[in-house]
């Protein structure tokens, strides 16, 4: 008998153990000693890319991984070594890393340079449906006396001039999807150079070879959007991503599934019936969907409606070929758009 | 099996490479020490379910303060202070047995701040995750110094409160003999627990503090009879999954609150398993 109850107590012991060991199983630790800390780090996909081949194709890698939404990606410990460890951190600002502005906020008192892109080019306002009495009462710096959630934010904005503009940013309601045109991409482009290690000729070179490649993705969309008469240039978006887009290039974006520059936020009912009703009065063709959201709604707008729905990949880079650069996915959007305009 | 294999790699490096991550330790063992002490007493007196529901129930309050520009722990402790007041409400008012009182409230309350937030259109809805899941590896000075003295405040009231909520907990009736006054014992306690809560959002979420102040007490008293010794035990086992959980989630990049959290409650059931398995090799 008591063979048996030592026998039972010495498996459960060894259960415990062999759990506790899988536990610590994994290539974690390993990883250690593979990383090298990168010294530039930029916090989306995009952004990584244009990094990298404006310093001559470096190794930059996106805190968000492809495929993720920069809206919604929550960082992890890792994450905030690497920006630790890094010296400089090119970050998109206005608003879009939202679940980062803690992590970045941080991270820049402890000495890692934050670049923020927003503040630096020629913003829009996020679009219709955004409420600005609303900003105007809300986001008043006077009022913000939020001790706790910003006690430690509170003495980084006084130092950090990043954090200041990213206030700005909230106040005002600004779209940060900026990347959507290529020449305010270039526009920031010096500042992106000027996060290099070394500013010699090789590095202008990349720069200034980078910069003829925006251009030329410019004149190319251009062309390909000019051949969609005026009167068909009307989109529907999932969400309020493509307004510095259309802005460029001379398109109207009659109105978004989710009214906002957020994929976080909520449809509701009343917003898609007014929605619909102007897609059916403007004669809109197609609804644009984004590939990293779901698209029940758009879909079931479209189906009712009889109009497109064409899928974009607007907020990240994927693995795939065709959307893993910058340049392929601007040209592989565009092209989709001037397919689905095209009477 | 680095953990094992490379122990110094494993449990030491991390917090000597990286100064964010010994912050981000004090946090959560800070963390520990107020939920696991009132945590106790919340076990022993049957409050889980209040527990929780005040844990989700300081959403709107934040959800509020943030849409009005206010102070947003002013607004957590406000939605929890009306929490509570609602169930004493609800209490005196209907028959309705606690539980339901309390479901009630919770679900109102937690509606209302999905209601407030999404009329909000965009900026700011990422915020709420932060509430919901912590941001504990954004910690700094002004979040450890918050901390530090709700603990503070935490440890001392309990301590104060001692003798009045041992004899409450176990006979109303001979508390108020000797004079104590259990109602006002009660609401001091939960107002303690209140406290903790929202300084604990910061670190790991209200939708996790409950793991921390339900499960680490809930080990102990399986463990241990003795009131003290079980609010020691509970710190003690919250202070290790917190440790283990926090380095996990550092080498496996997992979310680190609900990491920590798991580990609390891997350890209940591992003492459980462990203490029934011992009951009946006696037999």
């Amino acid at each position: 008998m008591r063979m048996i109850l030592k026998f039972r107590r010495s498996v459960g012991a060894a259960a415990v153990v062999a759990a506790l060991a899988a536990c610590g199983d994994g290539s974690g630790s390993t990883d250690d000693d593979q990383d090298a800390a990168a010294r530039i780090v930029a916090t989306t996909t995009i952004w990584a890319d244009i990094t990298s081949a404006t310093l001559c194709g470096l190794d930059v890698p996106a805190l968000v991984p492809p495929g993720a939404d920069p809206h919604t990606f929550e960082p992890s410990l890792r994450d905030r070594e690497a920006l630790e460890d890094a010296a400089v951190v090119i970050a998109n600002g206005g608003g879009l890393e939202d679940s980062l502005t803690d992590l970045l906020s941080s991270v820049a008192t402890s000495g890692t340079d934050v670049v923020e892109l927003v503040p630096l080019v020629d913003t829009i306002d996020s679009g219709p449906g955004h409420d600005d009495d609303h900003d105007d009462d809300d986001h008043d710096d006077d009022d913000h006396d939020d001790d706790d959630h910003d006690d430690h934010d509170h003495d980084d904005h006084d130092d950090d001039p990043d954090h200041d503009d990213h206030d700005d940013d909230h106040a005002g309601g600004v779209d940060p999807h900026i990347w959507q045109d290529p020449l305010r991409v270039a526009g920031v482009l010096d500042t992106i150079a000027a996060a290099g290690e070394e500013a010699d000729e090789q590095q202008r070179n990349c720069a200034n070879a980078y910069r003829a490649e925006l251009e030329q993705l410019d004149d190319e969309i251009s062309e390909l959007i000019g051949a969609v008469p005026i009167a068909e240039r009307l989109m529907v978006t999932s969400h309020d991503s493509l307004a510095y887009f259309a802005d460029r290039y001379d398109l109207e974006i009659v109105g978004t599934v989710i009214p906002s520059t957020n994929t976080l936020a909520q449809t509701n009912a009343a917003d898609l019936a007014d929605l619909a009703d102007l897609i059916e009065e403007r004669g809109v063709r197609a609804i644009f969907t984004e590939e990293l959201e779901s698209t029940a709604d758009a879909d079931a707008l479209a189906e009712r409606l009889d109009v497109l729905v064409v899928p974009l990949v607007t907020d990240a880079l994927t693995t795939a070929p065709g959307t893993d650069t910058y340049l392929e996915m601007m040209r592989s959007n565009s092209t989709r758009i001037a397919e689905a305009l095209t009477p | 099996m680095t953990w094992l294999t490379d122990p110094v790699d494993w449990w030491v490096s991390p917090f000597a490479d990286n100064p964010f991550l010994r912050d981000a330790l004090w946090a959560a063992l800070l963390t520990v020490l107020c939920t696991s002490v009132i945590g106790t007493w919340v076990v022993l007196r049957g409050l889980s379910f209040l527990g929780d529901a005040l844990a989700h129930g300081v959403l709107p309050g934040i959800a509020i303060a943030f849409v009005t520009g206010g102070n947003t722990t002013v607004g957590a402790l406000l939605a929890a202070l009306a929490m509570v007041a609602g169930v004493q409400l609800i209490r005196t008012a209907s028959p309705l047995p606690d539980d339901a009182s309390i479901g009630v409230l919770f679900v109102g309350f937690l509606a209302l701040a999905v209601v407030v937030m999404s009329a909000q259109t965009g900026r700011g809805a990422g915020d709420l995750t932060r509430f919901l899941f912590g941001s504990i590896n954004a910690v700094d000075a002004g979040d450890l110094r918050t901390l530090i003295v709700v603990a503070t405040v935490t440890v001392v009231g309990v301590v104060v409160l001692h003798r009045a909520l041992l004899v409450s907990t176990f006979d109303v009736t001979q508390a108020r003999l000797i004079g104590f006054r259990p109602q006002l014992t009660h609401f001091a306690l939960l107002v303690l627990l209140a406290l903790s809560i929202v300084a604990s959002f910061e670190t790991v979420g209200t939708l996790l503090v409950f793991a921390f102040l339900i499960a680490p007490p809930a080990t102990a008293s399986m463990l241990v009879g003795r009131v003290p010794l079980m609010m020691v035990v509970a710190v003690m086992i919250g202070s290790a999954s917190a440790l283990i959980g926090l380095l996990i989630s550092y080498h496996h990049a997992t979310a680190t609150g609900a990491t920590m959290a798991l580990v609390t409650v891997i350890a209940f059931v591992v003492s459980l398993a462990v203490r029934s398995g011992l009951r009946l090799a006696r037999r």
